[in-house]
Formats: structure tokens, C-alpha cells, sequence
């Protein structure tokens, strides 16, 4: 690795009101170096696509300071324009053109040469596995397909910096593992810098060397996925109690004092405890609440994930019912 | 330059998406073909009663002018569908993160819209043509190919003039039922309060009076006297005039309600 890189996305106490006075953006900073892989983790309507709409000269910011390799968002727009490719939340393939021709228009919109564009093409198809069906309309395509699509014309000009807000959302896992891997090799291969944002833990952990996140419109946790997980620094314990409401704040009482543990949130199930040595740690939870008459409905174990992360900063986990099977067993048994 | 390029590739986009979708050019043609049908056929009888039209004019020749007017404003109307769709879509910010020419996406449009007018008007005339040879009353344009060139220009002009109002309709509301709606319900009385389809001296009088404020009368006269009496620049000239003014105005509300979605 060198050791010396720049930032190529900086952005310093970033705030956007919509005209409703919903604070959508509240106060962030933070930064992107030159060929990283950054990402953006929280649920919907938690500002991602907000953000990206202004680092991609969508949206105006209400205020702040932001940069894209150098240029200033809000005064060098035209300049940010030939050097970002985006990938929108929405696919945005024209269903009535190929997939060539929507390739092509694209770079025609960044004024590239025919002979050019048509090389160019040529090796995008080939990148995310679309030549066979080219020159078919695009409006035939499957939806990841399309979203393989929608990425190749993000990529026609060869973007120094590639934005993708939820590039597998509503993707089976097969197409979204094929996304992944692009990706990865965009990354490593041509070293674009990409920032992407995402509702997925798993796909936060898998692609982003750093990431954000983010939760009404505010970051509340920077770092490596390692590094958050280190932070929890600890497996994590699930605990759902018949008679939540009446015996919470008990059970907490008695948990706090057993060894090892290093924090009790509350979590939809009732209560999350992190311990150093969780699977020890059950057999002792179990005794103790049983011995003061609270009742257990079930207990659940996992190592550390950013879901915990996520759940530690915001007291709620994320909403991805499709995609997270959380990797944990009934009662101990490490995987 | 870029403008003209990008402009270029736009128009080129739309051409592709009407004709790959042909479904589209028939509905907006149905309507007017229908009432060429149907209109020309139900009051051919018009032109036995002396006074009414013209000598010598069936009323097929008469009414084809305010059919291709019709025609005009179908066609127009779709083009705020057309923005509304590619709001939706998120296409319209995938054109604006790239460096292509802002005005190009509005040029582009409106130049597809043009020229489409222009497809569906020789397609209305042509079927004219045949009505009129089959009917035994022959439709011709007295002013030849320039004349018809002339039409042309007339009936893209006011596409464009009526483009407008759809566009700005259609960033306005984001709702191409909405665009459907308004437009339908200014679309016919500007339509029948005019001298579209029957002459102006048949009409009410306070219909005469409305119709001397209608601009459509004044698009329509011009392509009838194209038509029928020859080069007639005291008609063609003002109603040029009328419909540039009306131009300005819904193509400035177009472009300001484009700025706001664009920035």
C-alpha cells in the first residue's frame, strides 16, 4: 500500500433542511480517500441517497463544505460531472434502447468518440457478463440484468470516482454476488475510488474497507468493519424474557453483576448483553434468572456483526429481513 | 459543439423509443383519423347548403385543417408524459450527473416533438388524400410542395407552442394522468370554440368572438388558406406571430419549471 493518498471526497459539517424543515443531513464530516472502497450503512430514510444527491451535484446543500477531488461541489459542478460515475437507487436503464445502445448514450453524453465509445463498450458488456444479450432491449432484461446494465453505463467514461446508492437492493443472491465481485475488481484492478451506500450489513462487511454509519441524517459510527466489531468487543446475547415489560430492568440488575459482561442495551427480543466469553456466560444468565423466578423465552448467541454495531450506536437494528441470516445458534455452539 | 451534438443524441433517443413503440404513434393518430373518418363523413352534407362553406370546398378540405390542428395538440400532449416518465424513471438524473448540455435535454425533446408532428401530419394528409378520391371530393393543397412544407412548419410550430404547456404541466405535477386531464379539458373548447371545424360565420356569435381570441383560429385559417385559397401572407404572417407569442410564453414557463428540477 502507499502510504501517502489523498482525499478525494471531503465533506465538513454538511447539513440539508428540505424546503419542509425536515432536517434530512444533520451536521456531517467526514472523508474518502483516493482508491478506497468507503460505505454508507443504515436503513431507509436514514440521509444516504440524500448525501449522495449532493456529492453528485443533484441536490444543493443547505450548508457546509464539500469536495470532490478537489473541486467544490457547489461551484465546480460541470468539472465533478466528468469524473463521477453514479449508479442511482432507482435502475435507470431506458427499457426501449439495447443494452449497447444505453451503454453508448451514456458515453455520447460525455462527449467520448464513436470508435471510442464502441471499444469502450465492448469491454463493459464483457465485464458484467452482458454480450449475449447486447442488443436485446433492455426493457426484456431481468432486474439484475438491468442493474448490471444501469452499472456498465456508470462506467463508460472511466470515472476516477464511482457512487452507487443500493446497487443490489431487490437483487436476488446470485445477482448480487455477481455485483460484488465488479465491484471488488473495479476496486482493485482499476483502482476507482467507490463510495456506496447500503441497507446490508453483510454487503457493508464484505466490500468496505471503511465505512460510515449512519442514522437520521447523523454519523454515529466511523471505522473498518473489524475495527467496529473490535469495538463491541464482544459476542453478543440475546435474551427474550416471557415478561419483558415487568422483569427488564431486574434481569438487567442481575446481569450487571456477573463477570465479564460488558454492556446490556435494550433490543427488540428484550435485552442484548455483550460479554467477553458469551458462551460461558449463558449457563450463568440462565441460573440467575431463573433462580429469582423470571422467566426465559429464549436465549440466542452470536458473534460480534455491524448489526450489533448498528445496534449499540442507535438502539435498533436494521431492517433487512431479506438478506441477514444472522449467524447465530440456540444456546451457545460457536459456529 | 456540444449543444448541437447532445441535442442530437436526445432527439435520437426519443425517435427510437416512438418508433420502437408504435402502440403510442397509433393512439395519438386514432383520435384525429377518426374524426377525419367520421366528421368528413357525418357533414359532407355541409357543403350542399350554399352560404356555408366556400364555393367549390368539400367539407373534407375545409375541416382537414382543424383535424391536423387536432393532431398537433394530441401529439404535444404526450411530450409532458414523456418528462414525467423520465423523472420517474430517474432517468432525467442520469442525464444531469453527466456533463451533457442542460438545454439539450429540453432542445431534444422538443425538436422529437417537432418532428413527429410533422410524420403524423403527412400521414393525416395522406389518408385525406384517399378519403378525398374516394369520396369523389379530391383533396389537394393548392400552394404544392412548398405549401405543404409551409403546413409543416405551421403545425410543428404550434407542437411546439402546445409542447410547452405539457412540459411545464408535467414538471409541475409529476403526473401524466394530471397532464392528460388539464390538457383534454383545454384541448376542446380551444378546439371546437375556433374555426377548426366549421366555418365561422355558421358559429354563435359570441363563439365568433371567443374564436377571434383563439389562437388556434388563427393557426388553423393559416393552414387552411395553404390549402385552399394559395399564398395568403395576411393570414399566414399573423397567425406565425400568434403562435411565436404564445410560444415565448408556455416555452419560458417550460424552461423555468426545467430549471427548478434541474437545480
Amino acid at each position: 500500500m502507499v502510504t501517502f493518498m489523498d482525499d478525494i471526497i471531503t465533506v465538513k459539517n454538511l447539513v440539508e433542511v428540505y424546503s419542509d424543515g425536515t432536517k434530512a443531513i444533520d451536521d456531517i464530516t467526514f472523508s474518502v480517500q483516493e482508491g478506497e472502497f468507503f460505505g454508507f450503512l443504515g436503513p431507509n430514510g436514514a440521509g444516504k441517497s440524500t448525501t449522495i444527491k449532493i456529492l453528485t451535484t443533484l441536490l444543493r446543500k443547505t450548508s457546509g463544505d464539500v469536495t470532490i477531488a478537489g473541486y467544490n461541489v457547489a461551484k465546480q459542478s460541470a468539472a465533478i460531472r466528468k469524473i463521477i460515475g453514479v449508479q442511482s437507487q432507482e435502475t435507470t436503464v431506458d427499457g426501449d434502447l439495447t443494452g449497447r445502445e444505453n451503454i453508448e448514450l451514456v458515453g455520447h453524453f460525455h462527449q467520448m468518440k464513436t470508435d471510442e465509445i464502441k471499444k469502450r463498450v465492448e469491454a463493459l458488456l464483457s465485464l458484467v457478463g452482458l454480450e449475449s444479450a447486447a442488443d436485446k432491449r433492455a426493457r426484456n432484461y431481468s432486474g439484475g440484468m438491468k442493474k448490471r446494465l444501469d452499472l456498465a453505463t456508470a462506467l463508460v467514461h472511466k470515472p476516477k470516482m464511482l457512487f452507487l446508492d443500493e446497487p443490489t437492493t431487490g437483487l436476488d443472491p446470485q445477482s448480487r454476488s455477481a455485483i460484488w465481485s465488479y465491484l471488488e475488481k473495479l476496486n482493485k484492478e482499476e483502482g476507482i475510488t467507490i463510495f456506496l451506500t447500503t441497507q446490508y450489513l453483510e454487503e457493508a462487511d464484505k466490500l468496505c474497507k471503511r465505512l460510515s454509519i449512519i442514522d437520521i441524517g447523523k454519523i454515529v459510527a466511523s471505522g473498518s468493519p473489524a475495527e467496529l466489531k473490535r469495538e463491541i468487543g464482544a459476542d453478543s446475547i440475546r435474551i427474550s424474557l416471557e415478561n419483558c415489560k415487568n422483569d427488564n430492568s431486574k434481569a438487567k440488575e442481575l446481569i450487571k453483576t456477573l463477570n465479564d459482561v460488558t454492556e446490556i442495551v435494550d433490543s427488540e427480543e428484550c435485552l442484548t448483553v455483550y460479554a467477553k466469553n458469551a458462551g460461558l456466560l449463558i449457563a450463568d444468565i440462565v441460573r440467575a434468572l431463573d433462580s429469582t423466578g423470571i422467566r426465559i423465552a429464549s436465549v440466542t448467541f452470536s458473534s460480534p456483526s455491524l448489526d450489533d454495531v448498528f445496534l449499540k450506536h442507535t438502539g435498533k437494528r436494521i431492517r433487512t429481513e431479506e438478506l441477514v441470516k444472522a449467524p447465530s445458534a440456540m444456546f451457545g455452539g460457536r459456529r | 459543439m456540444t449543444l448541437l451534438s447532445d441535442t442530437r443524441y436526445i432527439f435520437i433517443r426519443y425517435m427510437k423509443k416512438l418508433v420502437r413503440t408504435p402502440i403510442l404513434l397509433f393512439f395519438s393518430l386514432f383520435q384525429p383519423i377518426l374524426f377525419l373518418a367520421l366528421f368528413t363523413q357525418l357533414l359532407t352534407r355541409l357543403g350542399n347548403i350554399p352560404g356555408i362553406l366556400p364555393s367549390g370546398v368539400s367539407y373534407l378540405e375545409f375541416a382537414a385543417a382543424g383535424i391536423l390542428m387536432q393532431n398537433a395538440f394530441g401529439s404535444a400532449l404526450q411530450s409532458g408524459n414523456s418528462i414525467v416518465a423520465d423523472i420517474d424513471s430517474g432517468f432525467l438524473h442520469k442525464m444531469l450527473v453527466t456533463p451533457v448540455s442542460r438545454s439539450a435535454i429540453l432542445l431534444g425533446r422538443l425538436t422529437s416533438d417537432a418532428f413527429r408532428v410533422v410524420v403524423q401530419t403527412a400521414i393525416i394528409l395522406a389518408l385525406a388524400y384517399i378519403l378525398g378520391a374516394a369520396a369523389g371530393t379530391p383533396f389537394t393543397v393548392t400552394t404544392g410542395v412548398i405549401g405543404i412544407l409551409l403546413i409543416f412548419f405551421t403545425l410543428a410550430f404550434f407542437g411546439l407552442a402546445w409542447s410547452g404547456i405539457s412540459l411545464a404541466l408535467g414538471m409541475k405535477t409529476r403526473s401524466s394522468e394530471t397532464v392528460f386531464a388539464i390538457g383534454g379539458v383545454i384541448t376542446f373548447p380551444l378546439l371546437f370554440l375556433s374555426s377548426a371545424l366549421f366555418p365561422i360565420s355558421f358559429l354563435p356569435s359570441w363563439v365568433q368572438t371567443v374564436s377571434k381570441f383563439n389562437p388556434v383560429s388563427y393557426a388553423v385559417d393559416a393552414t387552411r388558406v395553404l390549402m385552399i385559397n394559395g399564398y395568403d401572407w395576411g393570414t399566414i404572417l399573423p397567425a406565425w406571430g400568434v403562435i411565436g407569442l404564445v410560444a415565448l410564453i408556455t416555452l419560458s414557463v417550460t424552461l423555468y419549471q426545467f430549471r427548478k428540477v434541474v437545480s
